[in-house]
């Protein structure tokens, strides 16, 4: 008998508000909380422009000596976390520990202390050989991204397969795919699974200026993310965190958890093109979300709304769009595809976990979240892009699609109670 | 603040595509095939914009913003070099 | 495991680039000889300061390997990984793959620490001159995924990719995952393991590890099992496996070396060493019960062998939980005793190591290792023949994920 993956508790730490009720706020409502750096001094740089996170770790219960211990992109994941598991109503008292599996992706991990302790030892980029006296001592803990998944089983006592997952921008996506797995093949019953990034530092910021991905319209940061507009410029740089608290179906509902929606399917897919560039036909993403329909029995025209990756690259939008009119081709058309990128930018790794909550919340709710900023249409992205207000729909299926730096093409399908077809 | 007005020229482009991207082509060949698109001879967009980056350093000035837009190493020497000289 | 599919996962082609062989025969030499090749670091930058031994890879020249266009925007870590995977494809006679079935081939690796050197010296450009001196492959050469990406692009390989950074045991899980993408239905997975965490920042970071060892003579830095265990050393290097669905390696007169027969993984806190013994025989369990393998069944263990004093006896008495009375029988060995621990990388050469020994018959020797003080039978001072059928092989990471993952013996070399 197949296991099923049900979604039984949701956190998000995100630009414009902690929590899931000020996130879905913001989406609801289409507001963007993208703006200027505030995090460091960004003079000098293309982009001075991102979606941070107004973040106080005590504040959201965080003890001072993990704070001082854990980089930011942890505590975002713990805060998640905590609010994913009191959402669920978990007791991991009455959990067999073995059974408890974390997955949470990262594509930068610890870059943000790794590059503030470097300052250090280097004197400011002025030698090679490095000078270990002035490094902190909790250096060793950005060193690897495996710190992520740890500190949060170690919080939670989940003591089942435990693992950071770092796919480039699909982290998100396939750290909750994985950890879908992880419960179908019967290696965990409840599976921790998320995402967290907080890339806003002068060398990721720099790095994505150095290919200019990212938008350097630093006069008007709240317009600044466009997906699929036709004046679009590159993505604004995000932060943040989302937890999904996935469970075997029937051991969710015998303790009597509400079960948000299940986890129809996943898959991922590389494109082996070029490490930054995608094409304009997105064959590979296409057959990524033929593999999640397949998988989840859903054929295309059931499918009620995608929730794009949608990063406001001139590339990305149109293979995107591409890929999507591949796979459902006429009823892409009369399906609403929208990007909450335009309203909190990219986090990275953790943009796709934040955007499977996003899905889950819109089931929830039966709205379509908008893409904000969205003016002018671009001919080559020629779908309902859900310009700027959110909009009532019954949605039964939704399709979350994300694309990583090293070709990584991922599709995860989300079912709501009146969705299954079996 | 003056920067040096100096032209680059076909074989400096050739060094710069060895050093920013790892393509080996002979600057005579560079030079016959001035109008062969750079993905022939196996430069990439970002090899372009690491070409691109290290002439701006070098020159202290921003060259135009399509200039990893070329396709071509004609195209792209016309383009940085009317930059160069205009001070654009 | 769903008992439905009985695809079964075949290793086909090993791929090594490691301190003691930069290819597969001369890994295996090194390793059957027992050979230790833990020395002075060298690498530039790193002299002056306190961890002054590991396994770095010598003589390894990406030039004659790698094309310059990937080697540009590639770090010394990913650099290890296209050559062992170049390797690996060649041995599994599966280099031309891809023309033909693009989405049949997946890539999976796992990292523990990303392209260090290439971000350093990117690091180094935008604070010592200024944002505009950062290239534009900083954005790819140092994230964890660089690997899988580099090796799917420069082979072709569309199939599902993927990448796992559960501190050293990652390894072990990412050959799992391979294995279950193989028993979802993709072909072929190209999987490994390759880490480059000797350049000068990356060995500061390093630093605060409380189980790293700084001793200064290389003939003392890692003792794993005896009374002098002082820590562990790390190292470069890794391996790459193909693995694949066996009746197609069958089919096409491929050479089943070993198959992917059982695997699993807990996590029981970083550093809590006292832990991992009810961690990494709950794994070991697991393993067994999904291989459908008795204990008495593992003829050898390829140890994590961490080398301090508390983890040590913790994998000891994990051994005697899980195996009983055969957990003290059972010939133990930990090559990497002789090489150090290339986190990630690691338990891939183990992997390696083990399929060679199963494959010769022949159970190498712990490198520098004579003393041991636990109740385990660990071999030493020179290979010992024995039949070798079931291989266990036994990873931990820093961070307190454990891992055990079992092998069993291919059918033969006889295509």
């Amino acid at each position: 008998m197949t296991r099923r993956v049900a979604v039984t508790g949701i956190g998000v730490v995100a630009p414009g508000g902690i929590g899931v009720p000020a996130f879905w706020d913001l989406l609801s409502n289409g507001r963007t909380a993208t703006r200027g750096i505030t995090l460091f001094d960004p003079e000098g740089l293309r982009s001075r422009i991102a979606a941070e996170c107004d973040f106080d770790p005590l504040a959201h219960g965080l003890e001072p000596e993990l704070v001082e211990r854990a980089d930011r992109y942890i505590q975002f994941a713990m805060v998640a976390a905590a609010e994913a598991i009191a959402d669920g109503g978990v007791d991991f008292g009455s959990e067999d520990p073995w059974r408890v599996a974390v997955s949470l992706g990262s594509a930068v991990g610890g870059t943000t202390r790794l590059e503030h302790d470097y300052v250090l030892v280097s004197e400011r980029g002025q030698r090679w050989d490095v000078d270990h006296r002035t490094a902190e001592p909790q250096l060793h803990l950005a060193f690897s991204p495996s710190t992520l998944a740890s500190v949060v089983a170690e919080r939670f006592g989940a003591q089942g397969p435990v693992q950071t997952v770092s796919t480039g921008c699909t982290s998100g996506l396939d750290a909750v795919g994985y950890g879908s797995h992880t419960i179908e093949e019967g290696r965990a019953d409840i599976c921790i699974a998320g995402a967290s990034d907080s890339p806003i530092s002068p060398i990721t910021m720099a790095c994505f200026d150095a290919i200019k991905a990212t938008s350097p319209n630093n006069d008007d940061p709240a317009h600044a993310s466009r997906p699929f507009d036709a004046h679009r410029d590159g993505f604004v740089m995000g932060e943040g965190a989302a937890v999904l608290v996935l469970e075997e179906l029937e051991h969710a509902r015998a303790r009597g958890a509400h079960v948000y929606c299940e986890i129809g399917g996943y898959a991922t897919f590389g494109n082996s093109y070029h490490m930054t560039g995608l094409t304009s036909e997105g064959l590979e993403m296409a057959r990524a979300i033929d593999t999640t329909l397949d998988h989840a029995r859903v054929d295309p025209t059931d499918i009620d709304y995608v929730n794009a990756h949608g990063s406001g690259t001139r590339q990305n939008d149109r293979h995107e769009t591409a890929a999507v009119k591949r796979s459902l081709g006429a009823h892409a058309y009369d399906t609403p595809m929208s990007s909450i990128k335009s309203m909190v930018g990219h986090s990275l790794g953790a943009i796709g976990a934040i955007e499977v909550v996003a899905c889950v919340l819109a089931l929830a709710r039966q709205v379509v979240p908008p893409t904000a900023n969205y003016e002018t249409p671009d001919p080559e992205c020629d779908l309902d892009y859900v310009p700027r207000t959110a909009r009532p729909r019954r949605l039964d299926n939704v399709l979350s699609v994300g694309s990583g730096f090293g070709g990584f093409q991922s599709a995860v399908l989300l079912t709501g109670p009146g969705g299954r077809k079996r | 603040m003056t920067t040096e007005m100096t032209q680059v020229t076909v074989e400096e482009l050739a060094t710069l595509m060895k050093k920013a991207a790892g393509v080996t082509v002979d600057p005579h060949d560079l030079e016959r095939r001035v109008d062969t698109p750079f993905a022939e001879f196996g430069l990439d967009s970002l090899g372009l914009l690491g070409i691109v980056g290290e002439l701006e350093n070098r020159h202290g000035r921003a060259l135009p913003t399509d200039a990893e837009r070329c396709k071509s190493p004609r195209q792209f020497l016309d383009l940085v070099n009317g930059a160069f000289t205009t001070g654009a | 495991m769903s008992g439905q599919r009985t695809r079964h996962t075949a290793i086909t082609g090993i791929g090594v680039v490691a301190p003691n062989g930069l290819r597969t025969d001369t890994y295996w030499k090194s390793v059957k000889e027992g050979l230790n090749v833990l020395d002075r670091i060298t690498r530039e930058g790193c002299g002056h300061l306190p961890l002054r031994v590991a396994g770095e890879v010598r003589g390894f020249d990406p030039s004659a390997l790698i094309e310059d266009t990937f080697l540009v925007q590639t770090d010394r870590f990913t650099h290890f990984a296209l050559a062992a995977a170049d390797a690996a494809l060649e041995d599994a006679g599966l280099s031309g793959i891809a023309a033909d079935a693009p989405y049949s081939v997946g890539v999976v690796t796992a990292a523990g620490s990303g392209g260090g050197e290439f971000g350093q010296r990117e690091l180094q450009k935008l604070w010592g001159q200024g944002a505009r001196f950062v290239g534009p492959y900083q954005s790819i050469a140092w994230f964890y995924a660089a690997s899988t990406g580099q090796i799917s692009i420069r082979r072709g390989f569309k199939g599902p990719c993927g990448v796992v950074a559960s501190d050293e045991a990652g390894g072990l899980d990412a050959v799992a995952h391979a294995a279950r993408a193989v028993r979802r239905g993709t072909d072929v997975v190209v999987v490994g393991a390759a880490e480059a965490p000797l350049a000068p920042y990356s060995m500061v970071c390093q630093l605060g590890y409380p189980e790293l060892s700084t001793v200064e003579d290389p003939s003392c830095a890692y003792r794993p099992f005896t009374s002098a265990a002082c820590g562990f050393v790390p190292a470069e290097g890794g391996a790459v496996l193909v693995v694949e669905d066996a009746d197609r390696a069958h089919r096409r007169g491929g050479v089943v070396r070993a198959t992917v027969a059982g695997h699993a993984a807990t996590f029981t806190g970083a550093s809590r060493w006292d832990r991992s013994r009810e961690g990494l025989a709950h794994a070991i369990r697991a393993a067994l019960d999904e291989a459908g393998c008795a204990p008495e069944e593992i003829d050898v263990v390829f140890a994590d062998a961490l080398g301090s004093p508390e983890a040590d006896r913790a994998e000891a008495l994990a051994l005697a939980d899980a195996l009983g009375p055969h957990g003290t029988r059972v010939p133990v060995t930990a090559p990497k005793a002789g090489i150090g621990r290339s986190y990630c990388g690691a338990p891939l050469l183990d992997i390696a190591a083990a399929v060679l020994a199963m494959e010769h018959g022949q159970i190498p020797p712990t490198p520098g290792v004579f003393d041991v003080c636990h109740e385990i039978d660990l071999v030493t001072s020179t290979a010992r023949p024995a039949e070798l059928r079931t291989a266990l092989v036994l990873s931990r990471g820093l961070m307190g994920s454990n891992a055990a993952l079992v092998l069993r013996r291919g059918p033969g070399t006889a295509a």
